[in-house]
């Protein structure tokens, strides 16, 4: 072993080259304060490592980048814990460039001779932002598509020269494949290997001046890198990778659902360590002067002092400006990002976009399973798919007049501005149709029958009309029977009753149903007779219904206006009304306030808007 | 720069230093294995997960290929293209090509199939209809009408394939890869 060593030596003087390496001096000996510098180096690594293995199944193109880290994330071995390490470690990295940089200030090691090392430690942080900025896009996720696209804007904003360089960025006029290629090539590298070579003459300038060690610790005895330094390094790197690890299993690395970019996000935002700069460029005094001015001259300006600082922390009184004016960027960035975080937390609809963003990652995940993916992208799941559809539909359509269960069907809450005592506010704009997001169950039946004034309450903001539906014969037969069907006796009728009506419907998310209440049921709408006293008026007399089960009709109804019970609330039924719910066999148009949504919506839609209200789409087990 | 782990130091270090040291090593080694083994595992994805190359046939995997009436009964091979869906990692495309076999109608019905790539280094073997054999265009290899090895070239026969035959006259072969270039015929999975 010896004589191989010494071999190797010979050849290639590894000795000395370990010797210099290893016992480099540090007066005063290691500090925990020395740290920074190698845990960026040990993150960079672990980036590299995991890098290297998440290419090997990284797709960059529209329509394989999604796809193959749903891939990795969710069905290769071990893909949740490589992602999950890249993911975070990238975060940790901006927290160590942080740190090192707050460190490098205060110890005042930026000052001469150190200069040019100062230097090339600014040139490394902006390769970093560069790897963060180029990496978030690659997932191709709505997230990462839209905080991505911010960026590319802004850069479009340079003077003179910002649409060519943002069409270069680009790969062409707008985002595609030679996006993701571009950003990918940049990503995995022309960036790394100009931090490599960055940080091996980062690491040789640093070696040539050596630490920068406080006043009183010159005078103490010199203690050496190996190998008090390095434990402490090593420590503080498995510190790190700990961190790293935890947040991995805890939270693990996120993918919301594939880039759409006909879908407005209004979940947009940076990633958090740029929230602030995001945050800045909302403040009204900023946003005014243009979007160069807030996202280009003044971060520009403030590099620009940070370059200059050398030269300013000659003075005693420069190195206090610059401490301070170091504090002063990490205090105001801070505060920003507070705000912007307790902006965002107070922001119910914002919310409600960011679960349904992870819900679209996660639907979209659950449909790739069952289906695979066709060759035209995951979006095309999503888009055939009613879960994700019904709901926009149903905000985009029925928003306007319906509620579904509080809020709009995407669980937002619809607001409108007014003016209050001279100044602008926003209010949630009441409802002018009823809460249909239990329509056709159990429940809605029961509350129909029994309490039809709360039921269709919103109809009061509705005008005219609305106030003739509630003063209707609906309505009005309710206010005569309700009192009879909410008697304790009576429980069992009304429970056969709405069974019976559900039966009718025949939806899977309404089974299993009970067969001796739906034929108690049946009796009840023909005959009106319940276990106490009896209706002052049939259902039948009124509406029309031929059972499911294919028995004699119970009746033809009172005629235009009194809406079919046949299949009544069935795929098929709601179809129809939303067709056309002024038609003989609803509302007829005397009665009818809801607009015919023939002309509306196309079948496709009709038909996803209704497979969603009627529970008719794939659901995991 | 990180230091490399196994260091011999040139001075005797005291007791406290080679207790550093050997935390140092210790620490150094388990934060740089733990992104390097992550990776590797995953790397090693395609032998730590099984995955079927297709989707679809019946219950046991068998896939309707041709009916029997539409072999020749001298024995003749015909070849037929198989059809499923293809799982190509994460994409599901509907109604491919999976494969291609040679089918022979024999006495009594009997069906013999073939997968039609070459045991030899996975080429597609053909069949010549002057010479009655099967050969293989990229080394020569050649096989008799039954699929017997006619020279030294293929380590092994042609590889035969599970079919059956449903009461309507449909053919269902089971449609399977194998190892290329051993004696023995094994299943690719």
């Amino acid at each position: 072993m010896n004589l191989l060593l010494n071999w190797l030596d010979h050849r290639t003087g590894y000795r000395t080259l370990m010797h210099e390496a290893l016992n480099e001096p540090i007066p005063g000996g290691a500090k925990w304060k020395y740290v920074w510098g190698s845990t960026l180096t040990f993150v960079f690594a672990v980036q590299v490592i995991t890098g290297f293995f998440l290419w090997s199944a990284y797709s960059p193109s529209t329509l394989t980048a999604w796809e193959s880290v749903y891939y990795i994330q969710n069905v290769m071995s071990y893909g949740w814990l490589v992602r999950g390490i890249h993911h975070f470690a990238a975060q940790a990295m901006m927290i160590l460039l942080g740190l090192h940089f707050m460190q490098v200030i205060i110890a005042g090691a930026y000052r001469a001779p150190r200069e040019v090392n100062f230097w090339l430690g600014l040139v490394l942080m902006q390769i970093v932002l560069g790897l963060s900025l180029t990496g978030y896009l690659l997932p191709w996720d709505q997230k990462g598509y839209y905080a991505t696209k911010v960026a590319t804007n802004i850069v479009g904003v340079t003077p003179m020269i910002g649409p060519q360089l943002q069409q270069i960025a680009q790969g062409g006029t707008s985002y595609g494949h030679h996006t993701l290629t571009r950003f990918f090539a940049l990503h995995a590298g022309i960036l790394p290997a100009l931090l490599v070579g960055f940080l091996a003459l980062h690491i040789f300038v640093f070696r040539r001046h050596g630490i920068t060690v406080s006043k009183s610790d010159e005078s103490k005895p010199v203690g050496t890198f190996w190998p008090d330094q390095v434990l402490m390094d090593a420590v503080a790197c498995l510190g790190v990778l700990a961190t790293i690890l935890f947040f991995t299993v805890w939270k693990g690395a996120e993918l919301t659902g594939p880039a759409d970019s006909s879908e407005a996000y209004s979940a947009a935002r940076p990633e958090w360590y740029f929230l602030f700069l995001f945050r800045f460029l909302k403040i009204e005094e900023v946003d005014k002067l243009g979007l160069a001015f807030g996202a280009l001259y003044v971060p520009g300006a403030i590099m620009g002092v940070i370059a200059l600082m050398p030269f300013i922390g000659h003075w005693k009184l420069g190195h206090r400006f610059n401490i301070a004016f170091a504090f002063a960027l990490l205090a105001g960035a801070s505060f920003l990002t507070a705000i912007a975080l307790k902006e965002d937390a107070a922001d119910k609809n914002y919310q409600a976009a960011v679960k349904a963003a992870e819900f679209e990652g996660h639907r979209a995940a659950e449909l790739a399973k069952e289906f695979g993916i066709p060759p035209t992208g995951a979006l095309s799941l999503l888009k055939e798919d009613a879960r994700i559809q019904g709901p926009k539909l149903f905000a985009r359509h029925c928003a306007s007049c319906h509620r579904y269960n509080g809020h709009n069907g995407l669980e937002q809450v619809r607001m409108k501005e007014v003016e209050e005592n001279g100044h602008k506010t926003k209010v949630e704009e009441p409802a002018t149709a009823a809460d249909i997001g239990e329509f056709g169950s159990r429940e809605w039946i029961k509350n129909v029958l029994t309490n039809y004034p709360s039921t269709f309450e919103p109809l009061k903001h509705a005008g005219e009309k609305g106030e003739k539906f509630l003063d209707g014969e609906m309505a009005g037969w309710v206010k005569e029977n309700a009192e009879t069907l909410k008697k304790p006796e009576n429980a069992d009728s009304l429970k056969s009753l709405a069974e019976f009506l559900v039966a009718q419907g025949g939806r899977k998310e309404m089974q299993p149903l009970d067969p001796a209440l739906v034929a108690a049921g049946k009796e009840i709408f023909k005959t009106g007779k319940l276990a106490s006293g009896s209706f002052t008026t049939n259902c039948s007399d009124c509406h029309a219904l031929v059972p499911a089960d294919g028995s004699e009709s119970l009746g033809d109804g009172a005629g235009p206006g009194y809406p079919t019970l046949t299949r009544y609330a069935s795929h098929q039924w709601l179809t129809e009304f939303v067709k056309n719910p002024a038609h003989d066999s609803f509302y007829g148009s005397d009665r009818n306030l809801m607009p015919a949504f023939e002309s509306k919506l196309n079948d496709k839609e009709l038909k996803q808007l209704i497979d969603w209200m009627v529970g008719d789409y794939f659901q995991s087990k | 720069m990180e230091p490399s782990s196994s260091l011999p130091t040139e001075k005797t270090t005291p007791r406290r230093s080679f207790l550093a040291a050997a935390g140092s090593i210790v620490i150094g080694g388990l934060i740089t294995l733990t992104p390097l083994i992550s990776g590797v595992a995953f790397f090693l994805d395609p032998l730590l997960r099984r995955r079927p190359p297709f989707k679809g046939g019946d219950a046991e995997g068998f896939l309707a290929v041709t009916n029997l009436s539409d072999l020749p009964d001298d024995g003749t091979p015909l070849r037929f293209v198989l059809r499923a869906d293809k799982v190509d990692a994460w994409n599901e495309f509907k109604d491919q090509s999976i494969g291609t076999v040679y089918l022979r109608k024999m006495p009594g019905n009997q069906i013999v199939a073939f997968n039609d790539t070459c045991p030899h280094l996975g080429c597609k073997v053909d069949y010549q209809e002057a010479s009655k054999t099967f050969l293989c265009p990229c080394h020569a290899s050649a096989f008799q009408l039954d699929g017997k090895p006619m020279n030294k070239i293929p380590p092994r026969s042609l590889d035969t394939l599970a079919s059956k035959t449903d009461p309507d006259g449909k053919v269902w072969i089971k449609y399977q890869d194998f190892q290329c270039g051993v004696e023995k015929k094994e299943a690719v999975q």
